[in-house]
Order: C-alpha cells, then structure tokens, then sequence
C-alpha cells in the first residue's frame, strides 16, 4: 500500500490485491451490520438521498452505537427525537458510501502491466470525502472489535501490528501456523478473548485503513487550503 | 508500508492553544444551543481538522485549535445557535463519523464554556 498522492484524475494510491480485497470485504460487511442494527430493511435503496420509511431503533451492537450515536448526554427525549428524525438518512448514507467504496477498491481503474504491481486506486476528488468517511467508518468498528476505548490502546496496537511485520516469517514455525491465517469473519469476535493472530490480523487492517485514510486526508486538506487561499 | 498514523488522541500535549475563539462560540452568541465533539482514540487528527475546516469554513488555525481542545480537554464547542441548526451540525458530525452531542449552551451539566479560563 502506498500513500495517496493529488493527481489530475484525483487521489491515488496502489493497494495489493489482499488489501483492496480485505478492505472492500470489512466495509461491505460493516455496511451490512449498520443496516441491521439501524432498521433498514434489507433490499431498500440507500443512495441519491432517498427518504424511506425505515423505523429508526436503537443499535444493540456497541460499533454501531458509536456509528449512530445519542445525540443529547443526558436528555432521552432529546436524542430519542433526533435518532428518529435523522438515524435513517444517516444509516442510509453510511451504507451506500461503504458499498461505493468496497466497489471502488474491488474496481480499480487500471490494471498494472506488471502483474506483481499493485493496482491503482484512483478516488475522484468529487467523491473524496466519501471515501474517507468510508475509512472512518470502517476503522471506528474495527477499534470497538479490538477492544480499543483509549489512546494507549491504539499505540499498543500500533507497536504490535508494526513489531509483527518483522516477525511474520518466525510465526511460520509456531503452533498455530497450520491454521488459516484469515478468520473466517470479524463480525464473530467475542469482545474479549480475541487470539493473538486475530488480534493482529485485524489490527493490521485498522493499521492500514488509518494509513489510507491518513494520507488521502492529508491532501484533501492540502487541496482545500489551496483552494481556500486561491479563492 | 509506515503504518504510522497520528490520531486525534495522539495529538502533541506541548502545542501551545488560543483559547479564545472556543469561547466565542459558546459565549458570545445569544443563541441558546450548542453542538459538543468528543474526543475519542480513533479519529486522525487531520480528520478532524478537515471536518471542521471543509463542514464549519473554519479557519486552519481555528480548526486546530478546536482539535486540540477536543483532545486536551475531552470536548470542545465547536458551533453554536438555533437548536435546529445544532442538529443539522450534530447529524453532520455523525455522518463524518465524529461522535457529538448537542445541548442547550446555559445548562450546568457540561462545563465546557470553563475551558476558555
């Protein structure tokens, strides 16, 4: 995975395969979990701002709870009366902007001439914004799942995901290494009790997907500065 | 690749802060609500600072200093008016994936409006 980087056609960086693939796989599937626990109702179409008529409830699952959250501190009636004015539009717009970035990362514009290339992601600057929602989006489930409530939390991962890129050809020899190095499904984890391989795979994908996210953001903020500064 | 990224929580506790225009926001305006951001271990610094930049039309300089308070302090006021406009904001803040609140500016609960003394 490389840093995005402006260009005319927008924002683009090279992704492996098992990075767009692993990626688009946690964003379509956070979709899925945002559109459960919000109350849409499966086959409805969330984009171009449709209303619908969706019954708002509120999220069961904590990562979606931070997705949606109440919008008032101490005032039930205050949040209850904004989740049912606006949680539909907003889980809607959630859903639709993970499924349009899982197709963008599935769809890469170009296909490298040398198959051990990485393929180009390419992110309109139009649609930016989305993208990097999409990311926020993204990794804000995948740090509930980890367990991660504070910053030290975060720089333990950080340490740990980084220290065990350097380790991966040790792991090779230890006891869980027959296993498939995939879990079948992030949305199985238990809060607690995570493995130490499941921790880091999982990890290293909010560890990427901040590196994505950190980069784009970077130069959309270079770009609106400029823009600011020009107009 | 660097997976070094620098979120919200990380940010530098030496930066030094102006504290004023965050209460502005609370204070100077006679409109009763306002919408909170808090801080949270997740969000990228420069994520937030592009949010309230590119959403509010804050300046560079404001936008990190409301940043900066939302980590230092928790949360900071980061707009303030008519309540159905602070919803309007807080569903913003929730679409960008910030996590906000509103509530009425004068109510004793919060305490943010101190964090300018």
């Amino acid at each position: 995975m490389t840093p995005f980087r402006s260009a005319p056609a927008g924002y683009v960086a090279r992704w492996e395969d098992v990075e767009r693939e692993v990626l688009a796989r946690v964003a379509r599937d956070v979709a899925e979990l945002v559109r459960a626990e919000s109350g849409l109702e499966p086959g409805v179409e969330v984009g171009d701002g449709v209303a619908f008529t969706g019954v708002a409830r509120v999220p069961q699952d904590p990562a979606v709870q931070r997705l949606l959250p109440d919008a008032h501190q101490d005032d039930a009636d205050v949040a209850t009366e904004f989740r049912h004015l606006t949680q539909t539009d907003l889980a809607a717009g959630k859903v639709a902007r993970l499924l349009a970035f899982a197709d963008a990362i599935d769809s890469p514009d170009e296909l490298p001439d040398d198959p051990r290339s990485a393929a180009e992601v390419v992110v309109p600057r139009e649609s930016a914004q989305e993208f990097a929602g999409a990311l926020t989006d993204v990794r804000l489930v995948l740090a509930e799942r980890l367990g991660m409530v504070d910053d030290a939390d975060v720089e333990a991962l950080h340490d740990d995901v980084l220290a065990g890129l350097d380790e991966d050809e040790d792991d090779e020899t230890d006891d869980d290494a027959a296993d498939d190095d995939v879990p079948d499904e992030y949305a199985g984890w238990e809060r607690v009790g995570l493995s130490g391989r499941e921790r880091r795979y999982w990890g290293g994908v909010f560890v990427a997907a901040g590196f994505a996210q950190e980069s784009l953001v970077d130069e959309m903020l270079a770009d609106l500065r400029a823009g600011r500064s020009e107009g | 690749m660097d997976g070094q990224t620098t979120t919200l929580a990380a940010a530098d506790a030496g930066t030094e802060v102006e504290q004023e225009s965050q209460a502005d926001a609370a204070t100077a305006v006679a409109d009763p609500w306002v919408t909170i951001v808090w801080n949270d271990p997740v969000n990228l610094m420069s994520y937030v600072s592009y949010v309230f930049e590119s959403y509010f039309g804050y300046s560079p300089a404001k936008a990190q200093q409301l940043m900066l308070q939302v980590h230092h302090d928790g949360r900071a006021v980061v707009s303030s008016g008519p309540r159905e406009r602070m919803e309007v904001d807080v569903q913003a803040m929730h679409g960008f994936g910030l996590w906000a609140t509103l509530r009425q500016s004068g109510a004793s609960d919060g305490g943010v409006e101190g964090g300018a003394a």
